[in-house]
């Protein structure tokens, strides 16, 4: 085999070898990525559904609601920003049924420049569990992964959401 | 017959007694149901302990003089804690009923449990009855938590029910299914919380879902065969008497409410029961149901046997606050103005007492009760009605500004919707003739949205879609207190301020005491006389369960079940317990 021809071919074999490795790499980093990205919608839906019970409020697409949760606005319809629901899950909404949820919001000036002695009787409700920056932004992205500006929910987001164990979804099955 | 040896004819009293443990309970009969107090002091057969819903124990053992030294005598974990639908966790709101050193209790998903409190030291929890209820599917049409509020005792079997709309006997000694009958429906929005009343073999529940859009009805189920006996709707259909009363034209009585989710009292001297009956629905518009809506937000007298209405009396018609009145009506013989009465009374939701004939649900008398009550300016001292009721008029407009209407949807009323006292029993001691009010004080905001219709009527409200024309909107902090009243006068013969809203019930005994649980942990007695409080002790989370007390071999325990967190609106802004946590416990107290 000529000399020169073997160190071409054994270059040219590297580099097909190197772009392999580079592209399987990025692969595999984009799978870590979406990986992350899943886990982090996940968590956010468990935040949603049970440690927060956003849903009781909110209903569990999201899509607002009255009663004894008061009248909670769709989050299917809402035009805030993700930056926005998250200040709003962070600090509640003064005056309104929404809880604020970091656990030292009003005890300084973090939400609205105001505090607890400042807002008197438009003090936020309590929330049902407080949530940590990470937290907040997993429900924020599982929201706008899920609900935001969707229209209404299906027989496939109801069983997405509560699973297939129960019969919460057959009504929507028509 | 056999003769018995003086050795055992002495034991035999003190066995009927109950001094000593039977090893294997009596059948459940209606003879022990109606003599409970009277000849089984030591046990607490009934919800009420009583059939006439007193919550009165005639053990006196722990009294005034000796209650500072009841402490905690053994605790038990019960379980019921899981999540489903709307709910991170069951509540615990059950009475414990104790039958000769066996208690039966349910955990906030319908498990049963039976615990042998013979030994006085340890609960040995003999069995558990799961009924195995989809979760999701129950607790996403519960409109204020998972609750279960107890069982009842019929023959050799323990009665109970599930929010899922189910209820279940169970055999007494082993927990295992004899039958199980759908009574009431998730997919319409109903669910079951309250514990069942059983009348002769007859077995009375209805369901919870006043906010779901339901139409309640008063069930009965015949015991002996697991099948329903009759069946009484609380909202009057087409042709029936009160029908009338639902103006709008548009056949709105159909998910008119009136759910029922608190046992009925009975009176076996009239052989009636009477039925507290919940709002009507939707709860916060009263112009998409113009009339007085019977029978929401009544009272229902009922003959047991086959469920029909004897008389009604509605505390507040075409209700636009959500005082449904489906607390306790203790049953009570006094003399009133110097005439000897048979009466059933009623702390109201809506803020006042009321005295009724129960032969015929005249009036008798009425008085405010809760600190502060704006909606309306007294009661008309000949109907019971609120001052400002207009008869000609569909759509109540009583004082301004305190309910929502369209057009005006903000208000501030007093009581708050929850009511002067929501479904957390008084207790009777009837040799003081004195009620405890267990009470809830404050203001709070109504926002009023026009109700769409369900589809079924043209709109689009789905079943299991809430159903409330609006919603309430806390505007300030509320506090409880408990009230001691002359149920013949409605007079408060004293008070006490507590620091937070009641929701557990009372429990009265002859040791002149009133025990009482707070959202903060705090198990309290009070003196029966004074309400100085004489004794605590905190077991450190939430208490939504009234107490009971029983003995076993001559000794006088106190049982309450402790285990709930108020919702973000009941406990606003209230830094005390943000921080608490929920259980599931079982405690029990003793010398």
């Amino acid at each position: 085999m000529d000399v020169r021809f073997a160190l071409r071919f054994s270059l040219a074999l590297a580099l097909i070898a190197a772009t392999i490795a580079s592209v399987r790499a990025q692969n595999v980093q984009s799978d870590t990525q979406n990986a992350e990205a899943a886990r982090v919608i996940a968590h956010g839906k468990d935040i949603f559904k049970t440690k927060a019970t956003c849903q009781f409020c909110h209903k569990w697409d999201a899509s607002g609601d009255q009663g004894y949760g008061g009248n909670a606005l769709s989050l299917r319809a809402t035009r805030l920003t993700p930056a926005q629901v998250a200040e709003t899950v962070k600090c509640g909404r003064p005056g309104t049924g929404m809880p604020y949820h970091d656990q030292f919001a009003y005890t300084d000036k973090r939400c609205y420049g105001v505090t607890r002695e400042q807002l008197g009787k438009d003090m936020p409700p309590e929330p049902n569990a407080f949530l940590n920056s990470d937290e907040i932004d997993a429900v924020v992205k599982y929201l706008f992964a899920t609900d935001v500006g969707r229209g209404p929910s299906t027989y496939e987001d109801c069983v997405a959401f509560w699973g297939t164990e129960t019969r919460q979804c057959e009504p929507m099955k028509q | 017959m056999r003769k018995l040896s003086p050795a055992m004819a002495l034991m035999t009293p003190l066995l009927m007694a109950g001094a000593l443990t039977p090893v294997r309970a009596a059948d459940m009969t209606f003879e022990r149901a109606l003599n409970a107090i009277s000849k089984e002091p030591q046990n607490w057969l009934l919800y009420y302990g009583n059939y006439q819903g007193y919550r009165f124990s005639p053990l006196g053992e722990i009294n005034t003089d000796n209650v500072k030294n009841l402490k905690p005598v053994f605790a038990v974990a019960l379980g019921g804690l899981q999540s489903g639908g709307r709910y991170a966790f069951g509540n615990l709101e059950g009475t414990p009923i104790v039958e000769d050193g066996m208690m039966y209790v349910t955990d906030g998903w319908g498990s049963v449990y039976a615990i042998d409190v013979s030994s006085g030291t340890k609960g040995d929890i003999k069995w558990k009855f799961d009924p195995g209820i989809d979760r999701a599917w129950a607790g996403d049409v519960a409109c204020c938590g998972v609750n279960n509020r107890g069982v009842a005792l019929w023959k050799d079997r323990v009665i109970s029910i599930a929010l899922d709309g189910r209820m279940f006997a169970v055999n007494k000694a082993t927990g295992e299914k004899v039958w199980e009958r759908k009574i009431a429906d998730p997919a319409l929005g109903e669910t079951i919380t309250m514990a069942p009343l059983v009348v002769r073999d007859l077995a009375i529940v209805g369901p919870a879902g006043g906010e779901f859009g339901i139409r309640g009805f008063i069930d009965a189920t015949d015991l002996n065969t697991g099948q329903q006996a009759w069946r009484t709707y609380t909202i009057p259909g087409t042709g029936e008497p009160g029908n009338d009363t639902w103006k709008d034209g548009a056949d709105r009585w159909k998910h008119g409410g009136g759910s029922v989710w608190e046992t009925a009292t009975y009176d076996p001297q009239t052989d009636t029961i009477y039925q507290g009956i919940g709002n009507a629905g939707a709860d916060w518009d009263p112009q998409y149901r113009p009339g007085d809506n019977k029978w929401a937000a009544s009272v229902l007298a009922l003959n047991p046997a086959d469920g029909k209405i004897k008389w009604g009396f509605q505390y507040t018609p075409n209700d636009p606050f959500d005082f449904d009145e489906i607390s306790e009506h203790p049953i009570i013989d006094a003399k009133v103005n110097g005439k000897e009465r048979k009466l059933v009374v009623h702390a109201a939701r809506n803020g006042f007492f009321y005295a009724l004939d129960r032969t015929n649900g005249a009036f008798v008398g009425g008085k405010q009760y809760v600190d502060k009550l704006n909606w309306t300016t007294g009661l008309d001292p000949e109907t019971g009605l609120p001052a400002n009721y207009d008869p000609k008029s569909g759509v109540q407009v009583y004082s301004p500004g305190t309910h929502g209407m369209r057009g005006e949807p903000l208000a501030t009323v007093c009581p708050s919707h929850f009511g002067a006292k929501n479904w957390e029993p008084t207790a009777y001691n009837p040799t003081l003739n004195t009620l405890y009010i267990p009470s809830i004080e404050g203001c709070d905001g109504i926002e009023t949205v026009a109700q769409k219709d369900f589809v079924d009527q043209g709109g689009t409200v789905k079943p299991r879609d809430r159903f409330s024309g609006g919603a309430f909107k806390m505007t300030g902090r509320l506090y409880g207190s408990l009230k001691a009243i002359d149920p013949t006068t409605g007079d408060v013969k004293a008070a006490v301020r507590l620091d937070f809203p009641n929701y557990a019930g009372a429990l009265a005994t002859a040791g002149n005491l009133v025990f009482l649980g707070q959202a903060d942990g705090i198990f309290a007695a009070y003196d029966a006389k004074t309400l100085n409080k004489v004794w605590s002790f905190s077991v450190g989370t939430g208490i939504n369960a009234p107490a009971i007390s029983y003995s076993v071999n001559g000794k006088q325990y106190i049982a309450v079940l402790a285990g709930s967190r108020q919702s973000p609106f009941v406990m606003q802004s209230d830094p005390s317990v943000k921080y608490s946590s929920t259980t599931s416990m079982l405690f029990v107290f003793g010398l």
